[in-house]
């Protein structure tokens, strides 16, 4: 099913050594394996990177088959190649080997959550489609192999353009059933502390499609898979099995669970080569199956001070968290050619708008605050980016802490900004037309969407800002960001005597402090679903506060708008200026009772014709009248509106012969009659401020 | 896209020179499938904020087909649409053609005369184009008087002319905030009289969204499961009968109710002791089992297209939402009542089924549209095209009840020993549990036993005799060893027969 079939190597996969300390052992390599393969768990003094975890451990029962977590337990490697769970039963013979693992699988599955086991929803539909979909789509392939049932658009990757294993990811279907791997995708953090298999903040519904798809479950009701198969624990073998795990020192890398918190034993290193390292099976030694050049890299750290500048330390947990499978930083790292294929996005705003952000510079880039709630999961800006910034809450603090240490840097100050003149340069009347593509708050720009900069000052640091936009590609190479003060001058000239500095100043100014819109924007440009009447009348029913479910609302051009009640025939409202959002009566499932979109509605006064007697329909005429047909007082009545010099103009006209039923007008609307209408008609002219 | 009453609006989508087929396996051998138009959504199809793709947003709610190549089509945020060149082999040629709009969620649409009528939340309405300008400038009420609380789930269906020319509407019964099913035919099904008023006819409906005439000009409904209703039923609209959903009990105190019951209602007992214990209540003509069958059908079409769509003429088509598929109904008249089998049939379809139409080549128009609930379509909305081409499946054609068993017909000649094999069969019926809960499992569920098999000279049909059969029980067949003479096995084995009667 994997698109990349289980690599025959099978050291334990660091992704971001692989990647960029791969080749040629280095110092700073060795401190990610450190670090990463859990050595400093056990043997203390590291190089300081965010702490690396095993799975926690308690509730295992409710996760996975106890079947599998023997096999795995006898051969990580085997079972799941690239893994970093060290091989623990060696130098045993077979014999005591597999009594060794069936006790420490009965120990393991014997654990009990610390908190209360959530018991995740469970969707009454599934769909495995869709989850391929999703998972092809999110960033689940930036660290693990696509499915080739997918197709991305780009084309699909040739083995070749992966510059890493991919992630692996064992026999699922042996480890999990649907629901628990569901579970799991829903909220890893619960499994995974340690944010190495990160939180994306799937829905119940994407986690749960998305499990189907990688179990291959294909019926639409999740609640019909199968479950985990059963498994009895032997309180002798428990017994046994926490023995040897409290002997292996397993708790150093996995939360067991339980009220006694285990005790981690520091293991001294005697020696700075072999142990560990070697690879050679002994009793009592964990055994990794590590490549030369991975030793090579541990053994060149573990001969230098442990420490690290903090610069590195910002490289290193960056590499570690994998964060350089989307992100670039400096010129290094981003999607590989394979990768790239799967970030999809806004195609209008080029790379900009599929892919993460470059993480060069950072820690000057952003403010702290904002910083920490993106890693917290808030702060989503760039809605087009289909790929999901996953949440590190447990390690927002320290991350934010560690990378503004590490991008500190002198930069010049912003110049005093006039508010006036940045009003006028965001906009497109005599400004640098910052709107043309940009959102602005709940605005659409006028081209292509990018990134919404009403709010920048919440999110940039000042500094920052002034020296991105005197040279945006500095920043990003190939983005659509024109150079504005190309060479630190302005082609605006006569804001501000051309000042770039104050310009710039100045745009910030009104960023953060100026109110309402940047000069020049259109009448209001419509979410896509109001309605604007333009050419002629727009009429639409929907459910309306004040009218009712049979609602019949009329919009005519120069923002005059009138409801009429469906069902008795009575005219409701009138009102001036926006006239409706189409949107929850188009497309909201339980749709609410709407509101006209201003406040400043007038309803009918008193009389036969606000208590409606009937209703047989409406028609439009060429000259963009809506005549409802409507019975006053027993009588036939067209009840025709349209807009004549700027006033709404209602033109009621009875049955020849009839006695002509009693009108009533909108309160608080100025009323005037036309005279001389023909028999039978009468003209009301409703104006008002 | 704005909207312009008075303009006329043609919107260009795709740019395929070719109508693309689905992907392969999509739907059964003999019948070949093309997007006509398909698009996603941006936000899932239960999201609260969903949002449709580019292009028209064709949520097909209504089809009609109303000229040699134009085919009219309702879609569910207030428009009609018509929609020209659908039969060529060019999807660029397609034209979109928006005839009115503002309408409240219509559910269907019918050609009367030079006028259309359709039916939105509140009332059925007849479009006029005064001025010839191809869009409508007369939206008049043509029926109404049935209550609309402003719940969501207040869905109204229609119109559909029966065989004597009377025109179907139906109503669902509200679920939730506002719900209000004692008054105003919730969960009807009325007729229009010429002069615009309703005629209540049937009741117990919950949540009737399709239906369809067959070949004798009879109507049927789908319903879905859900309160009252154990999976979807196929009913036989006709005067004064009860279905099943006693939620809108309170309507048939209405003078005017066409439906009067005395006594205690039955209640939480397997549904045929229901059946015996309310003389009004008909049963359904078929049950279409849970998950089995899909989960939620909806429209209803007859095959009346002289072979041009297989060997199935008189059977009624089935949407099915859950699933995006179509299933097949086969029916027959057993001491006078409507009863029959139904079959898995097309499946794989981009989003889920709602509504049916046969174009004037006999190819099958099918409208789909996710929205609020979810199907195992990946688009969200859209229109596909089914042509029969080639040789169909082996299927089992029809099921027919005997008194001692059923006959089976086939689209082929059978292999004479694998079908007549007693073993090659197999048969459980079971019944549902008739109470307010939501849905119900199979209950009473016992086997039958197959006695003999005996094939016919010609080899198209097989007979069987066997034992326990049961009255208003789903007799559930399962021909796994069947082979036809060329040594190929049934696409689907297996048939539900709904025996309310035996002959």
């Amino acid at each position: 099913m994997l698109v990349l079939a289980a690599s025959v190597r099978a050291e334990p996969l660091v992704t971001g050594f692989e990647r960029f300390h791969g080749e040629v052992a280095t110092r700073e390599g060795g401190a990610l394996l450190y670090s990463e393969l859990g050595c400093v768990n056990c043997h203390g003094a590291g190089p300081g990177l965010a702490v690396r975890q095993g799975p926690v451990l308690g509730d295992l029962k409710g996760r996975v088959n106890a079947e599998w977590v023997a096999a795995f337990l006898a051969d990580p490697q085997q079972v799941k190649a690239g893994t970093m769970m060290p091989g623990l039963f060696e130098g045993l013979d077979e014999k005591e080997k597999a009594v060794q693992v069936e006790a420490v699988t009965h120990y393991l599955m014997s654990l009990k959550p610390t908190g209360k086991a959530a018991k995740p929803k469970v969707p009454k539909h599934a769909n495995a489609e869709r989850g391929s979909a999703v998972f092809h789509q999110v960033g689940c392939v930036a660290c693990h192999a696509p499915t080739a049932d997918f197709h991305p658009a780009a084309g699909a990757p040739k083995a070749e353009e992966f510059t890493s294993r991919p992630v692996p990811l064992p026999e699922l279907k042996a480890k999990y059933c649907v629901l628990s791997l569901a579970a799991f995708l829903e909220a890893p953090d619960k499994v995974r502390p340690d944010g190495r298999m990160p939180h994306l903040g799937l829905s119940n519904e994407d986690a749960m499609d998305i499990a189907c798809h990688l179990m291959d479950f294909r019926p639409s009701d999740p609640r019909e898979a199968a479950g985990l198969k059963a498994f009895a624990v032997e309180a002798a073998k428990v017994k046994r099995g926490g023995e040897i795990v409290g002997k292996m020192n397993c708790a150093a890398c996995h939360e067991l669970g339980g009220a006694e918190k285990p005790v981690v034993a520091t293991v001294a290193l005697k020696a700075k080569v072999g142990g560990c390292l070697t690879g050679e099976a002994a009793a009592g030694r964990p055994r990794y199956a590590l490549s030369a050049v991975q030793v090579a890299a541990l053994e060149l750290y573990l001969k230098g001070a442990p420490e690290l500048a903090v610069a590195e330390r910002a490289d290193l947990t960056l590499k570690a968290f994998n964060c350089m499978a989307c992100h670039d930083r400096d010129g290094v790292g981003g999607p590989d050619v394979a990768r790239n294929r799967y970030f999809v996005g806004d195609e209008g705003i080029a790379d900009a708008g599929r892919l993460a952000p470059p993480l060069t510079g950072i820690g000057r880039k952003l403010r702290p605050e904002w910083m920490e709630s993106v890693f917290k999961g808030a702060g989503r800006v760039r809605p087009y980016v289909k790929t999901r910034m996953p949440v590190y809450a447990a390690q927002a603090k320290a991350l934010t802490k560690m990378l503004g240490e590490a991008d500190k840097k002198e930069l010049p100050k912003l110049a005093a900004g006039d508010l006036q003149a940045g009003h006028k340069l965001l906009g497109i009347a005599g400004g640098v037309n910052c709107i043309t593509c940009h959102v602005w708050g709940d605005r659409p720009s006028l081209g292509i969407q990018a990134l919404d900069i009403s709010q920048l000052d919440k999110r940039l640091q000042a500094e920052w800002f002034r020296e991105y936009l005197l040279n945006p590609a500095g920043y990003r190479p190939g983005t659509l960001m024109p150079p504005l003060w190309p060479g630190g001058v302005s082609m605006v000239k006569d804001v501000l005597g051309g000042d770039a500095e104050k310009q710039i100043a100045s745009i910030w100014e009104f960023i953060a402090k100026g109110e309402g819109l940047p000069e020049g924007y259109p009448e209001y440009v419509t979410g896509a679903f109001e309605l604007v009447p333009k050419d002629g009348p727009i009429v639409q029913r929907t459910f309306l506060n004040e009218v009712g479910a049979y609602a019949i609302l009329a919009g005519f051009p120069g923002g005059l708008n009138v409801a009429c009640d469906g069902e008795t025939g009575r005219p409701a409202l009138v009102w001036r200026g926006r006239f409706f959002d189409a949107y929850s009566t188009w497309f909201v499932r339980a749709a609410p009772f709407e509101d006209p979109l201003e406040k400043e509605v007038f309803a009918w006064a008193k009389g036969s014709d606000a208590e409606g007697g009937g209703f047989r329909g409406y028609r439009l005429d060429k000259g963009g009248r809506v005549n409802f047909l409507v019975t006053v007082d027993g009588v036939g009545v067209e009840d025709g509106y349209e807009v004549a010099e700027g006033t709404l103009r209602r033109t009621v006209a009875w049955e020849a012969g009839a006695k002509e039923p009693g009108w009533s007008h909108p309160a608080g609307v100025m009323m005037s009659e036309v005279k001389g209408a023909k028999a039978n008609q009468r003209v009301f002219v409703y104006s008002w401020k | 896209m704005s909207a312009n009453l008075n303009g006329r609006l043609r919107v260009g989508v795709g740019c395929f020179a070719l109508l693309l087929p689905l992907g392969a396996g999509a739907i059964e051998p003999g019948y070949e499938a093309f997007e006509i138009y398909t698009a996603s959504s941006p936000s899932s199809s239960r999201d609260a904020t969903w949002k449709p793709g580019d292009g028209v947003t064709l949520e097909v709610s209504g089809l009609s087909w109303i000229g040699p190549d134009r085919l009219g089509v309702t879609v569910r945020k207030g428009e009609v649409w018509f929609i020209d060149g659908v039969l060529g082999e060019d999807r660029s040629k397609i034209g979109y053609h928006r005839f009115a709009s503002g309408l409240h969620e219509p559910l269907g649409l019918l050609q009367d005369g030079k006028d259309f009528l359709v039916v939105q939340r509140t009332e059925m309405t007849r479009l006029q184009d005064g001025d010839g300008d191809g869009v409508a400038d007369g939206y008049l009420t043509a029926a109404r008087g049935w209550h609309v609380s402003g719940n969501y789930h207040g869905y109204a269906y229609g119109p559909e002319r029966d065989g004597k020319g009377n025109l179907w509407v139906s109503l669902n019964l509200d679920m939730g905030e506002r719900a209000n099913n004692g008054v105003g035919w919730r969960g009807w099904a009325l007729t229009v009289d010429e002069k615009g008023q309703l005629q209540p006819m049937a009741a117990g409906l919950r949540s009737p969204c399709g239906f369809g005439v067959n070949l004798d000009g009879e109507m049927f409904a789908t319903d879905q499961q859900g309160t009252w209703v154990a999976a979807t039923p196929i009913h036989h609209l006709r005067k004064g009968v009860f279905y099943t959903n006693q939620e809108s009990i309170e309507t048939l105190k209405d003078p005017e109710s066409a439906v009067k019951v005395t006594g205690a209602l039955p209640k939480d007992c397997p549904y045929p002791e229901a059946v015996r214990a309310m003389p009004q209540m008909a049963p359904a003509a078929v049950w279409l089992p849970y998950n089995k069958m899909g989960r939620s059908g909806t429209d209803v079409q007859v095959i009346d297209q002289q072979g041009k769509f297989g060997p199935f003429d008189g059977q009624l088509l089935v949407g099915e939402f859950t699933n995006s598929a179509v299933n097949r109904v086969f029916l027959e008249k057993v001491k006078g009542e409507y009863q029959g089998a139904c079959f898995p049939f097309l499946s794989g379809f981009p989003a889920a089924v709602v509504r049916l139409a046969f174009a004037p080549d006999g190819s099958l128009f099918v409208g789909m549209t996710n929205r609020g609930w979810s199907s195992l379509g990946n688009r969200s909305y859209g229109l596909v095209r089914v042509r029969q081409r080639g040789e169909v499946a082996f299927a089992v054609k029809e099921m027919r009840a005997k008194p001692d068993g059923f006959e089976l017909v086939f689209t082929e000649p059978v292999d004479a020993t694998s079908a007549g094999e007693v073993k090659s069969y197999s048969m459980e019926s079971f019944t549902y549990l008739y109470s307010g809960a939501y849905g119900s499992e199979e209950i009473e569920k016992a086997g039958c036993e197959i006695q003999s098999a005996v094939v016919a000279a010609d080899g198209m049909s097989v007979r069987l005799k066997m034992k326990g059969l049961r009255e208003l029980f789903v007799h559930e067949l399962h021909l796994d060893g069947v082979r036809a003479k060329s040594g190929e096995g049934l696409l689907y084995p297996v048939g539900y027969y709904t025996l309310n009667r035996l002959p």
